[in-house]
C-alpha cells in the first residue's frame, strides 16, 4: 500500500512542502470550542495542531464559497459579460473524513449530469486535501458526530491527496492520489511496515467503539423514506420543531443549493453573485405570480430528509449523502437534525405498526 | 487578498446578541457563520445572522455627505456639511431656545452613538428633548420594572433558560422575532420543561406548548390574575420568599379577589383547567421564567406588573432559571436605555429631575445638565404640541412608523432635519443634511443584548472612502460648537460611559475582548459582570408588588352588528421595511413573499371564520368598525384566534380609519375595537 | 526545507490569484449576448419578445432547440429567469413570449427595440417529437400554457406528414385571454388540423365554445391509439383534464406535460427546480404522467 510513516516533529515538513505550490490552510483553536479553518503563514505555523474539534464552518467553503462573484455584465450600447475566475490552489491540512465525502458528494452535483460547473471544477482541481483522521476520542470526536452510521470515517478510504494518522509515537501517512503519493520522493518518509498497518487497524477498531453515544443509524429512515411510508403527521412533528434557519443546509459539507442575485455596482455595472442558499427556507420554491409548491415547513422538512437519505441517490453516489459530520445538530434551534429525524421517524413508524 | 481570518462580532439583527464568525476576502466580507461557544446562541443563529454578509456590503450605500441644495441633493465634504449643521443649529437655538431642538435615535444605534447623542442634546443644547424611535411602549417596562423590582431589565440569562422547569412566554412569536431564544424555549420542553404558551396567535412555538392559553386578544390582565389567584388558593405561594423581601403583598392580596377563575375563563375565551393546570405547573416548578415583549407588542403597565406580580409570588426573581425577561427585538433596544436616551431619565436610569442624578453628571461632563424632562417622540413627532424647528434623526426612520402618522408634516415644516444613516429612507426626503455611517463589520462599538450582555461587535473590515462612524459625526459637530471632545476611539467613549452608567463601571474594551461579553452589572469589583440579577443577595430594598384592579366588566363588547375583535400589531413582516433585509436576495425573498402574494396589504383571518363568512385567501374584504371601514385582502391563516382579525401596522390606512380618530393615538389595549368582515 | 517564509506564501497566492486565468472548458453560465428586435403585445400583461444573438455563431448553434425547451434571460441590472422557447426549430425568428409577473420580467417588458440583453441555453430535454412520428398528436392548452405548446404545434404542423391525426383544444378564461391569435386563426383553417377553442366567458362578441377546456371533448370520440396528449395548462385545469383524459382510456405513458419550478441555475445544480429525484431544468420539463408518479414527490 502508499503508506509511508514519519516522526512527529516532522509533522509540519508536510506543510511546508505544501506551501512551496499552495496556500495552506489549517484549523486553529478560538475561543472555548470554536476552532476555524485559517490561512497558514510564518506567525501560525508553529500553531497547527492535530487533534482539536472539527472547524464548524464547513470546508465546502474552499470549493463552494458562501458568496462568490460569478461575472460581472457591463452596459455600454452593447452588453458585455465579463466571467470573473479566481481559484487559488490551496491545500486543506487537516480536513476531517466525514468533511472529506462531503467534498465528494458535491464532486458529484456540481462535476456530473449533463453539465459541469466549471467554477467549482477550477476550484476542486486547485484543492490537495490532507485529511487527518480522528483517533482522539476526546479532543477530535464531537459529542455529536457520527461518521460510522454514514460510514464516511473515522478514516476516509478514498477522495483525498494524503491521509495523515496518529498512531502515537509517529504518523502513518497513506497517498490517495498521484499528487500525493508524489511527496514521497522526500526524505523523511520511509516505508510503513506491516506492524504499523496493524496499530492503525487497532486504533480504529478502538475508536469506532467510541460512538455509542452519538448514533444515527439510518436503515430504517432510509426505507421509509425511499417507500414514501413517512406520514404527513410525522414530517409535521418534525416541521413544529424548526424554526427555518436553514442552518441545517449552511453548516452541511454535502448540501450545495445556491442562489445567484444579481447587484447592480453602478449605472452601467452589475455583479452577478453566487449565494448559498437552503430548502429549509420557505420562499426556496416559490414561483412569480405566487404558487409555492412546498409552502407548508413539514413539505421542506420531507424534502431535506429525501434528500439526503433516499435510496435512489445513495445507489447512484454509492455513498449516504449525510456524511455524519453532526453539525446540524449544533446548529438546530428545534434539535431536529439528522440522528434526531432518524430516530423520529423509526419511532413513529414502529407506533403505527402496532397499532 | 484573500484573508479568511475570520472575525468574532456581535450579530445585530435582534436583541438576542448571537456570537457569528465573519468571514472575509478582498476587503469584503463574504461570509457568516455562528460561534459554538457563544453563551447565548451556541452555535445557532437565525436565517438573518446567516445572510449578514450580503446585507454588510452593498452598493447602493450612501457614500459621502449629502446636503440638499435647492431642492436637490449634493455630495459635499464632511467639511461643508457640518459647517452647514451648526450655522443652523446654533442660529435656531440662539432663536427659539434649546427645547425648539429634538433628538431622535433608533433602537439599532450602538452604544457610543446613543451616549454622545444625548450627551450632545443635555450639554450642547441645553435640551432633554431627546427619544428612541422603534417600539414605543418600552418605556411601560421600564417605569414597572423600577418600581416593582429596582432594575429595568432581564433579571436572568437566556442561557439559564436550559434550567428552567417552567416556562410562560406571552404573546411573543419567538420563532420569528428572537429565534435563538424560540430554540432555547424548545429544547428546554423537549428536556422536560414545562411550556406555557400565552397570546392569541398560534405561532411554531405555542405549537410546542405544554399549556397553550390562546385568550381572546387584550384579556391577559385577566388571565394573570386569576392564574395568582390560583396559586394563592392553592397554596402555592411562596410565603418565605414574599414576607423576607416583598412589600405591598397585604394591599395586591385584597385586589386578587377580584379576579374570578370562571368570569376570567370565559372572558378570555379558554377553559378552566387550563388557567388551573398552567397556573401550577408555573407555581410547582423550582424555578420558572417568563418571557414577554416589550416592544413589538404594544404593551400596557398592567399586563406588566400582573407578569412581574407572579414572579414574585413564586420567588423566581434572583433565582437561576427563573426571573423576568423583558424581550428587546431591536438589538440594541437594551443600550440605548441605558444610556439615557429618554427624555425623563439620565443615563444609568435616573430621574431627570433627581437633583443628585444631575450633578452627578454635571461633575462628570462639565456642563449643566437641564433640570426638566423633555418632549418625548409622541410630543416630538405629533402635530399637536409646538413644533420643533430643528430634528436631529440617527437611524430612525419616522416617516415609514406606522404609529408616528404625523412625523412627515413635522419634519416638512422644521427648519433642520439632520439624518445619520446608511441608505436612502423615506425620511431621507423630508432631510436637509444626511450623513452616511459605516456599516456593521466596519466599526467596534457595543451593543446590549436583551440579556444584559454589553458585546462588541468587531471592525472586521475597512469602510469604503467616505462614510465614518455615527458616534464620530457627533464628536465632530459638538467639537465645532465649542464642546472639546476628545474620544480618539470608540474605546474612550466606552471608558466615559463606564463613567456616566453606574452598573457599567468595570466594562472597557478589554474587559468586553476577553470572552463574549460582560452582562451587566459589570462594575469594578465585579468586573465578571452578572449571570443573574440579585445572584449575590437579594437586595435591601426589597421588591414591590403592584396592587392590579381587575378590568371592569363593561369594557366593550363584541356585538352581532360587531363581533370580531380587531387586533392590530406588527406581524413578521413588518422587517420587510427593514433596510438591511432590503439588501440581501434570500432575506428579501424571504420577508417579501407576504407583500408579493398580498401586494396591496392585507388583513388576517383565521380558516374556520372565512369558510363560513365564504371568503377565500386573497380575496377582497371590507372591515366595518364604528367609526369607519377600510378595504383590503384577506389572508386566510389558522395562526390567528377565531373571532380575530389581525391587522399589521404597516397597514397605516386601516388603522388610520378604523383605530386611530384625529388626534388619538391610543393603543387598543385601552379601546377594543370591534369590527365586522364583509366580502367587498 | 524546514522554514516558511511569508513573503512566497504571499506570492503563491498573489500569482494564483491573477485575472486572465483560462477556463477548463466551457462556462454554462456565461450568458451571450442579445439584440431585442421588436416587441408585441399579446394579451394583458403578456408580450412576446423578437431577438437574435449579437454573435451569428451563437445564433446558428442555438437554432438546434427542440420544442419545450427553455432558455435564460438575462436583463441588466435586474436577474435571470427561465423563458420557454415558444417558436418552433423550422421557423426562422427566435422570440419569447414573456408575461409580466416579478421584477426581472417587469424589467424586460420597459425593453425597447435595440436594447441589449443575454441569453443562454437551450435547455431542458423538450419534448422527443421524433418519437411521436406515426402517432395521433392531441394538444389541450388552457390560457399561457399555450406558449410552451406552441412549438410543438408548429413544429407538427411543418411536419405534417410525419404524424396521423392532430386535434388541438385551448381554451382561456376570455377572449382577450387567448394567445397567438393569428396562430389560432391559421390553425383553424389549416388542411388536416382539427383546432377546438373555447373561452370560460363570452365577451366581445364571441361565437364560439363557450366553457372548460375539458367541455370540448364532449361528443368527441379521440382516438385512444397511438396517441400522444401534450397537456399544459393552470394547475386546475390540469387536474380535470387529465382525470378527463384517463376516464377516456389514456395511459399514464401517453399523457406529457411540461413542468413549471422556480429556477435559477438552468443546468441542474442549485435545487430550486428538483421535484423529488429530477431536476426540473435537466430531467425535464417535459415529463410524461408515468413519470412524473416516480419522481418521488407530489407536485
Amino acid at each position: 500500500m502508499r503508506a509511508r510513516i514519519i516522526d512527529r516533529q516532522d509533522l509540519l515538513k508536510i506543510v511546508d512542502l505544501l506551501t512551496t505550490e499552495y496556500q495552506v490552510v489549517a484549523p486553529f483553536r478560538g475561543r472555548g470550542r470554536d476552532t476555524y479553518f485559517d490561512v497558514v503563514t510564518g506567525a501560525n505555523r508553529d500553531l497547527i495542531q492535530l487533534h482539536l474539534p472539527n472547524p464548524y464552518y464547513p470546508p465546502k467553503r474552499y470549493v463552494f464559497p458562501q458568496s462568490q462573484r460569478l461575472m460581472t455584465l457591463r452596459r455600454n450600447g452593447d452588453l458585455q459579460i465579463e466571467p470573473y475566475y479566481d481559484a487559488p490552489k490551496r491545500a486543506i491540512f487537516g480536513i476531517r473524513s466525514c468533511d472529506v465525502a462531503g467534498i465528494y458528494q458535491l464532486d458529484q452535483v456540481f462535476l456530473k449530469g449533463l453539465y459541469k460547473d466549471v467554477y467549482y471544477d477550477m476550484f476542486r482541481k486547485n484543492l490537495f486535501l490532507v485529511n487527518v483522521v480522528c483517533t482522539d476520542s476526546e479532543l477530535d470526536m464531537d459529542e455529536d458526530c457520527f461518521c460510522v452510521c454514514a460510514d464516511t470515517g473515522p478514516a476516509a478510504r478514498n477522495w483525498f491527496d494524503l491521509q495523515i494518522m496518529d498512531l502515537g509515537s509517529e504518523l502513518l501517512v497513506v497517498a490517495g492520489s498521484p499528487r500525493g503519493e508524489a511527496l514521497f520522493s522526500n526524505d523523511f518518509f520511509r516505508q510503513a511496515t506491516p506492524a504499523h498497518v496493524e496499530k492503525r487497524r487497532e486504533i480504529l477498531t478502538d475508536i469506532r467503539r467510541r460512538f455509542d453515544k452519538s448514533t444515527s443509524w439510518y436503515s430504517a429512515a432510509i426505507r421509509h423514506i425511499t417507500l414514501g411510508q413517512v406520514t404527513d403527521e410525522t414530517w409535521e412533528e418534525i416541521g413544529n420543531r424548526c424554526l427555518e434557519c436553514g442552518g441545517c443546509s449552511y453548516v452541511c459539507p454535502s448540501c450545495n443549493c445556491f442562489t445567484v442575485s444579481d447587484k447592480q455596482v453602478s449605472e452601467n455595472e452589475a455583479e452577478r453573485l453566487r449565494l448559498w442558499d437552503s430548502c429549509a427556507l420557505s420562499g426556496f420554491t416559490r414561483m412569480a405570480g405566487g404558487h409555492n409548491p412546498r409552502k407548508a415547513v413539514h413539505d421542506r422538512r420531507n424534502r431535506r430528509f429525501f434528500r439526503k437519505l433516499a435510496h435512489y441517490y445513495i445507489q447512484r453516489e454509492l455513498s449516504v449523502a449525510c456524511i455524519g459530520c453532526g453539525r446540524c445538530v449544533n446548529v438546530c434551534h428545534g434539535n431536529v437534525g439528522m440522528p434526531a429525524v432518524v430516530e423520529i421517524i423509526r419511532r413513529t413508524k414502529a407506533e403505527a405498526e402496532q397499532r | 487578498m484573500h484573508s479568511f481570518n475570520p472575525t468574532l462580532t456581535t450579530c445585530t439583527f435582534c436583541g438576542v446578541g448571537c456570537g457569528i464568525y465573519l468571514e472575509k476576502s478582498g476587503g469584503l466580507i463574504t461570509g457568516a457563520y455562528p460561534s459554538m461557544s457563544h453563551p447565548a446562541n451556541q452555535g445557532k443563529i437565525c436565517v438573518r445572522g446567516w445572510h449578514v454578509h450580503e446585507v454588510a456590503s452593498s452598493p447602493d450605500r450612501l457614500k459621502n455627505p449629502l446636503l440638499r441644495v435647492n431642492g436637490d441633493f449634493q455630495e459635499v465634504s464632511w467639511q461643508k456639511a457640518t459647517d452647514f449643521i451648526v450655522e443652523r443649529l446654533t442660529k435656531i437655538f440662539r432663536e427659539s431656545g434649546p427645547d425648539s431642538v429634538g433628538f431622535l435615535n433608533s433602537p439599532r444605534c450602538s452604544n457610543e452613538e446613543s451616549y454622545l447623542l444625548q450627551k450632545f442634546a443635555r450639554t450642547v443644547i441645553g435640551t432633554n428633548n431627546v427619544h428612541h424611535g422603534g417600539p414605543l411602549h418600552r418605556q411601560n417596562t421600564i417605569q414597572t420594572l423600577i418600581e416593582m423590582i429596582g432594575v429595568p431589565a432581564a433579571t436572568n440569562s437566556i442561557g439559564e433558560l436550559e434550567k428552567s422547569e417552567a416556562i410562560i412566554v406571552d404573546g411573543i412569536d419567538l420563532g420569528r422575532q428572537l429565534p435563538t431564544i424560540g430554540g432555547r424555549v424548545i429544547r428546554a420542553k423537549l428536556n422536560g420543561a414545562k411550556l406555557i404558551v400565552t397570546g392569541s396567535r398560534r405561532h411554531r412555538v405555542a405549537e410546542q406548548a405544554d399549556y397553550f392559553l390562546q385568550i381572546k386578544p387584550d384579556t391577559d390582565l385577566l388571565l394573570y390574575g386569576a392564574m395568582a389567584k390560583v396559586i394563592v388558593d392553592r397554596g402555592l405561594v411562596d410565603y418565605r420568599f414574599v414576607r423576607q423581601h416583598c412589600h405591598g403583598f397585604e394591599a395586591w392580596l385584597q385586589t386578587i379577589q377580584d379576579f374570578n377563575l370562571l368570569a376570567a375563563a370565559d372572558r378570555c375565551g379558554i377553559e378552566v383547567e387550563l388557567i388551573e393546570n398552567a397556573a401550577i405547573a408555573y407555581a410547582r416548578a423550582r424555578s420558572a421564567a417568563i418571557l414577554y415583549s416589550t416592544g413589538v407588542e404594544a404593551r400596557g403597565v398592567e399586563p406588566i406588573q400582573a407578569l412581574v406580580n407572579l414572579a414574585l409570588l413564586t420567588g423566581n426573581v434572583g433565582r437561576e432559571g427563573g426571573g423576568l425577561m423583558p424581550l428587546a427585538e431591536y438589538n440594541n433596544l437594551q443600550g440605548i436605555c441605558d444610556m439615557g436616551v429618554m427624555p425623563d431619565r439620565l443615563p444609568g436610569y435616573r430621574p431627570v429631575s433627581d437633583p443628585k442624578a444631575r450633578k452627578a453628571l454635571e461633575k462628570l461632563w462639565g456642563k449643566p445638565v437641564p433640570p426638566n424632562p423633555g418632549r418625548d417622540i409622541w410630543s416630538m413627532l405629533g402635530s399637536g404640541d409646538t413644533p420643533l424647528r430643528a430634528v436631529w434623526i440617527d437611524r430612525h426612520n419616522p416617516v415609514a412608523t406606522a404609529a408616528l402618522c404625523d412625523a412627515a408634516q413635522v419634519l416638512e415644516q422644521a427648519d433642520l432635519v439632520v439624518l445619520q444613516h446608511m441608505f436612502m429612507t423615506n425620511t431621507a426626503k423630508y432631510a436637509d443634511v444626511i450623513l452616511p455611517l459605516v456599516a456593521f463589520g466596519e466599526e467596534d462599538v457595543t451593543y446590549t443584548s436583551t440579556e444584559r450582555r454589553v458585546q462588541i461587535a468587531q471592525k472586521a473590515i475597512d469602510p469604503p472612502p467616505g462614510p465614518i462612524p455615527a458616534w464620530h459625526h457627533l464628536v465632530i459637530v459638538a467639537n465645532k460648537m465649542g464642546a472639546r471632545w476628545s474620544y480618539a476611539s470608540s474605546s474612550d467613549v466606552l471608558d466615559e460611559i463606564a463613567k456616566a452608567v453606574p452598573f457599567y463601571s468595570g466594562i472597557s474594551y478589554e474587559n468586553l475582548g476577553r470572552e463574549y461579553g460582560r452582562q451587566w452589572p459589570c462594575t469594578t469589583d465585579k468586573k465578571l459582570g452578572t449571570g443573574y440579577l440579585f445572584e449575590d443577595g437579594l437586595p435591601e430594598a426589597g421588591f414591590q408588588f403592584a396592587a392590579v384592579h381587575r378590568p371592569p366588566d363593561a369594557a366593550s363588547r363584541p356585538t352581532d352588528d360587531y363581533p370580531f375583535y380587531l387586533s392590530l400589531g406588527y406581524s413578521l413582516y413588518y422587517w420587510h421595511r427593514n433596510v438591511l433585509i432590503q439588501h440581501s436576495e434570500t432575506l428579501r425573498r424571504e420577508y417579501g413573499i407576504l407583500l408579493l402574494d398580498y401586494p396591496e396589504g392585507f388583513i388576517e383571518i383565521n380558516g374556520q371564520d372565512a369558510k363560513r363568512l365564504n371568503i377565500r385567501d386573497g380575496a377582497k374584504v371590507r372591515l366595518v368598525g364604528q367609526v369607519g371601514s377600510a378595504v383590503s385582502t384577506a389572508r386566510v391563516t389558522d395562526e390567528i384566534r377565531p373571532g380575530t382579525v389581525f391587522v399589521p401596522y404597516f397597514q397605516q390606512e386601516i388603522a388610520r380609519q378604523i383605530v386611530w380618530t384625529e388626534g388619538a393615538r391610543k393603543s387598543n389595549v385601552d379601546n377594543p375595537v370591534f369590527v365586522r368582515v364583509e366580502k367587498a | 526545507m524546514s522554514e516558511v517564509h511569508t513573503g512566497m506564501i504571499d506570492q503563491v497566492r498573489q500569482e494564483a490569484s491573477n485575472a486572465g486565468i483560462e477556463p477548463p472548458f466551457e462556462n454554462v453560465y456565461l450568458p451571450k449576448s442579445a439584440v431585442l428586435e421588436r416587441v408585441v403585445q399579446e394579451i394583458k400583461e403578456v408580450k412576446t419578445f423578437y431577438w437574435r444573438f449579437e454573435d451569428p455563431a451563437e445564433q446558428a448553434k442555438f437554432r438546434n432547440f427542440r420544442p419545450g425547451q427553455f432558455a435564460q434571460v438575462s436583463i441588466f441590472g435586474a436577474g435571470e429567469f427561465p423563458a420557454s422557447l415558444p417558436p418552433s426549430p423550422t421557423e426562422d425568428e427566435l422570440f419569447f413570449t414573456i408575461r409580466e409577473v416579478g421584477s426581472v420580467t417587469r424589467a424586460m417588458h420597459e425593453m425597447k427595440p435595440g436594447d441589449r440583453f443575454a441569453i443562454r441555453g437551450p435547455y431542458g430535454n423538450g419534448f422527443p417529437m421524433e418519437d411521436y412520428y406515426g402517432q395521433n398528436l392531441i394538444f389541450v392548452a388552457g390560457g399561457i400554457g399555450l406558449i410552451p405548446l406552441r412549438s410543438c404545434i408548429v413544429y407538427a404542423l411543418h411536419n405534417r406528414d410525419r404524424y396521423k391525426r392532430i386535434q388541438i383544444f385551448y381554451g382561456a378564461r376570455t377572449p382577450g385571454d387567448l394567445m397567438y391569435v393569428q396562430n389560432l386563426r391559421e390553425w383553424e383553417k389549416a388542411p388536416n388540423f382539427e383546432c377546438y377553442l373555447t373561452v370560460d366567458r363570452a365577451e366581445d362578441g364571441w361565437s364560439g365554445h363557450v366553457g372548460v377546456v375539458g367541455s370540448l371533448f364532449t361528443g368527441l370520440e379521440l382516438p385512444v391509439e397511438n396517441t400522444t396528449v401534450f397537456v399544459c395548462g393552470p394547475p386546475v385545469m390540469f387536474r380535470f383534464v387529465l382525470k378527463d383524459l384517463k376516464g377516456m382510456g389514456f395511459q399514464d405513458k401517453q399523457m406529457v406535460s411540461t413542468l413549471e419550478r422556480y429556477m435559477k441555475c438552468g443546468v441542474g445544480k442549485c435545487g430550486h427546480c428538483c421535484i423529488g429525484v429530477a431536476y426540473v431544468c435537466v430531467d425535464g420539463p417535459v415529463f410524461n404522467l408515468e413519470q412524473i408518479k416516480k419522481l418521488g414527490e407530489e407536485i
